[in-house]
């Protein structure tokens, strides 16, 4: 999940997502209120969700275990911007741009339900298929 | 390369496939999604989105308790059939033959699952099309038979034919860059308007507000659908004795008698002994009879088929069913509903079986139609046309209205009836009409038209004429939104007309100049013919079937209340047809189609 707030941004590796409905077309991410990406989405309601593929497992585990607050994990990905100003990883088999458009306090994560604005496929990866919390 | 997603499908959110399992009214309601996931850990928690097209969606709000059976990859092939099946079929897991389990949660499971999460809503957040549903998990649960295994994802559920071959093709293209390359020429030859996700994904599964409301309204299941074709023919291990009563049309009996029974001890009855001796010598009857009295007397006969004028059915089936004779009835079953009651009142009062000779219910195209719907290929069915014509001219008794109960539609329309409710369930309502009469011989009306429609949104007409020919079309045309059946009488195929377009014809779009075109856009390109797998006809089923339930002394599959029913619906047809208005058909009594409570139960029937 890729956050981008004034000159600020950060990457964070999360299982927690999927679709919320075809009409609206949304989904929802569920962060933990601990986190720095969460401290990152109060101030900004736009974020990526980037798709990681089975082989991105090194990617996956440094996202997923370093804080954003003591390293920019953002310096060792291929980011691209997007049309609609989205941070977009090369690599991922999709990058989707969402708007915020609700908040749930659900115990110790936060649902983020988003709007899909904009999403990319690398299509040269398209026959692999996504990483597995059990790949992990 | 990197190229604009068009819809959520395009996002890749979707992951592990699972099937939702709740319990309903009607029973198990199961549901593809692979769109759940865990939201918190403490306390542990999952989010479904059920589609609110779908009743899962209803059963889950209501019951609040639901299963999540992840998927095997084993089990990838019960996966498509559950997605192809249609929206609205009931009793989807028996459809489909899985075996679903309940144990102390009392949340029902599927057995063949790699995990079952079992869990209870803690919270609604309504989400336009679909709900979303936050709930707490009650136990997760590894099936051992499963260890290792890994679940299949939703990338990997693409039917084919080959899927290795299918596997292995897509990734050279992919990895060569020839899809890309594909993808460019094609949007070369039909560009593509800008990426918008929210907008081609609405068009092709999103619904707005208003338009949940009317699909619901519908009903979520299809429960209109009461009668059930028999799976496959009976099996005939006994030789029984069996006497045709009716030397006109019961000449048909005997010889589908001997098609289905070479064996069977085959008598007639008639009332003229010259003629009833001549039909015996001919179709080589053990003996024959003058009287219906004499054949019911004899130990020898322990079956009767009834080929008489119908307004003799009732007297001719209680005499047989008194002496402890079972009854093969010609349709239509009676002239009226008090004859149709006072029979089956026989018959559960002698212990004998009754069953309506309707050759629709048995009939090859039928069976493989009804399975067709149910698998979800033709999608919802909406329209159901019967087309029965053919210059004929009755006389005698079936001239005269009291004794053949009307014209065409007594006689040709009480099959097409049976047919209409095995496709596509029961008629609500009826409008009729008729155009002007060409045989004036007849009392009864020579031809008729009526539009049924049903609460459960599809509609039927059936057009019957003996005063005019069909022609090279099929009798039966049974059309929804993702495809068209045509069924042939007599044939030994039926036509399959898929929405989506045949590998040739999609090819062949591509094709430019549009002349050329045109060239290779040939119907029967756009055609699917399906052999039928059962040879025998519908006649033959239907014998076959009541032979064997003499012999096994066993309710028939088809019994005898469904013959009533369609005898009903028709005389509703008669009301609307001297009316000129719509007439309304009241649902099926509860204890009237097949597995349900049959008034006459195996054990009643007396063993001959």
């Amino acid at each position: 999940m890729l956050v981008e707030a004034g000159n600020t941004r950060n990457a964070m590796t999360v299982s927690f997502f999927s679709e919320v409905a075809h009409h609206p077309t949304a989904l929802w991410v569920a962060i933990s209120r601990k986190t720095y990406t969460y401290s990152l989405l109060e101030e900004s309601s736009r974020f990526t969700l980037a798709i990681l593929n089975q082989t991105q497992k090194a990617l996956a585990l440094h996202c997923g275990t370093i804080s954003g607050k003591q390293e920019d994990k953002c310096k060792a990905l291929k980011l691209y911007k997007s049309p609609g100003d989205f941070l977009f990883l090369h690599g991922a088999l999709a990058s989707t741009g969402c708007s915020v458009r609700e908040r749930v306090n659900l115990g110790d994560h936060t649902l983020f339900v988003a709007d899909i604005v904009e999403s990319h496929i690398d299509s040269r990866k398209a026959h692999l298929r996504q990483l597995l919390l059990s790949d992990l | 390369m990197h190229w604009p997603g068009r819809t959520i499908w395009d996002t890749r959110i979707q992951s592990v496939c699972g099937v939702l399992s709740a319990d309903g009214d009607q029973g198990v309601e199961i549901y593809f999604s692979a769109t759940f996931a865990q939201v918190s850990f403490d306390p542990p928690r999952i989010i479904v989105n059920p589609n609110r097209m779908y009743a899962i969606e209803e059963m889950i709000r209501r019951g609040r308790r639901f299963a999540i059976n992840v998927v095997p990859l084993s089990e990838k092939e019960n996966l498509i059939r559950l997605i192809r099946l249609r929206r609205r079929q009931t009793h989807k897991p028996e459809q489909l033959g899985l075996v679903i389990c309940k144990d102390e949660h009392g949340i029902p499971f599927l057995q063949e699952s790699l995990r079952t999460i079992f869990c209870e809503v803690d919270a609604e957040i309504p989400s336009g099309d679909r709900s979303l549903y936050v709930a707490r998990v009650l136990e997760s649960r590894r099936n051992p038979k499963y260890v290792g295994q890994q679940p299949l994802l939703f990338g990997e559920i693409a039917p084919s034919r080959f899927p290795s071959l299918h596997k292995t093709v897509r990734k050279v293209a992919i990895v060569t860059g020839g899809l890309d390359l594909a993808k460019k020429l094609v949007g070369k030859l039909r560009p593509s308007p800008p990426a918008n996700i929210a907008k081609t994904t609405y068009e092709q599964a999103g619904a707005t507000e208003p338009e949940l409301s009317l699909i619901r309204s519908y009903g979520l299941l299809d429960r209109g659908r009461t009668l059930v074709p028999p799976a496959a023919p009976a099996v005939l291990t006994k030789k029984v004795g069996i006497c045709v009563i009716g030397t006109g049309w019961g000449s048909f009996h005997c010889q589908v008698i001997h098609q289905v029974s070479p064996n069977a001890r085959l008598f007639i009855c008639g009332q003229n002994e010259e003629r009833t001796a001549r039909l015996a010598r001919a179709v080589r009857a053990e003996a024959y009879f003058v009287g219906i009295e004499n054949a019911v007397a004899d130990p020898r006969v322990q079956a009767v088929t009834l080929a008489l004028p119908h307004d003799l059915h009732r007297k001719a089936a209680e005499i047989a069913a008194s002496a402890g004779k079972h009854v093969l009835v010609e349709k239509p079953i009676a002239t009226t509903l008090a004859d149709a009651d006072s029979m089956l009142a026989k018959a559960r009062q002698t212990g004998t079986i009754l069953m309506v000779a309707e050759d629709m219910h048995f009939r090859p195209a039928i069976k493989e139609a009804f399975q067709r719907i149910a698998r979800g290929d033709i999608g919802e069915p909406l329209h159901f046309l019967a087309h029965a014509a053919g210059v004929r001219r009755p006389r005698g008794w079936a001239a005269n209205v009291e004794r053949m109960g009307g014209g065409i539609l007594m006689d040709i329309g009480v099959h097409y009836v049976r047919g209409l409710r095995l496709l596509m369930g029961e008629p609500n309502g009826v409008i009729a009409t008729r155009a002007m009469q060409i045989d004036t011989k007849i009392a009864g009306e020579d031809n008729a038209q009526m539009l049924f429609s049903s609460e459960a949104g599809w509609q039927a007409h059936m057009l019957l004429s003996w005063s005019s020919l069909r022609g090279h079309i099929p009798d039966i045309v049974v059309a929804g939104e993702k495809g068209t059946l045509h069924l042939w009488p007599g044939a030994s195929y039926l036509d399959f007309y898929p929405v989506r377009p045949t590998a040739i014809l999609r090819l062949a779009s591509y094709i430019r100049p549009y002349w050329l075109q045109a060239k290779f856009m040939r119907e029967q390109f756009g055609r699917i013919r399906i052999g039928l797998r059962d040879k025998e006809s519908g006649y033959q089923g239907e014998f076959r079937e009541f032979l064997a339930a003499v012999a096994e002394g066993r309710s028939p599959v088809s019994p005898p209340q469904d013959g009533r029913r369609d005898l009903e619906i028709v005389l509703n047809c008669y009301e609307a047809l001297s009316k000129h208005t719509s007439v309304a058909i009241s649902p099926p009594e509860s204890n009237f189609a097949n597995g349900m409570p049959n008034p006459i139960s195996g054990s009643d029937i007396r063993r001959s």
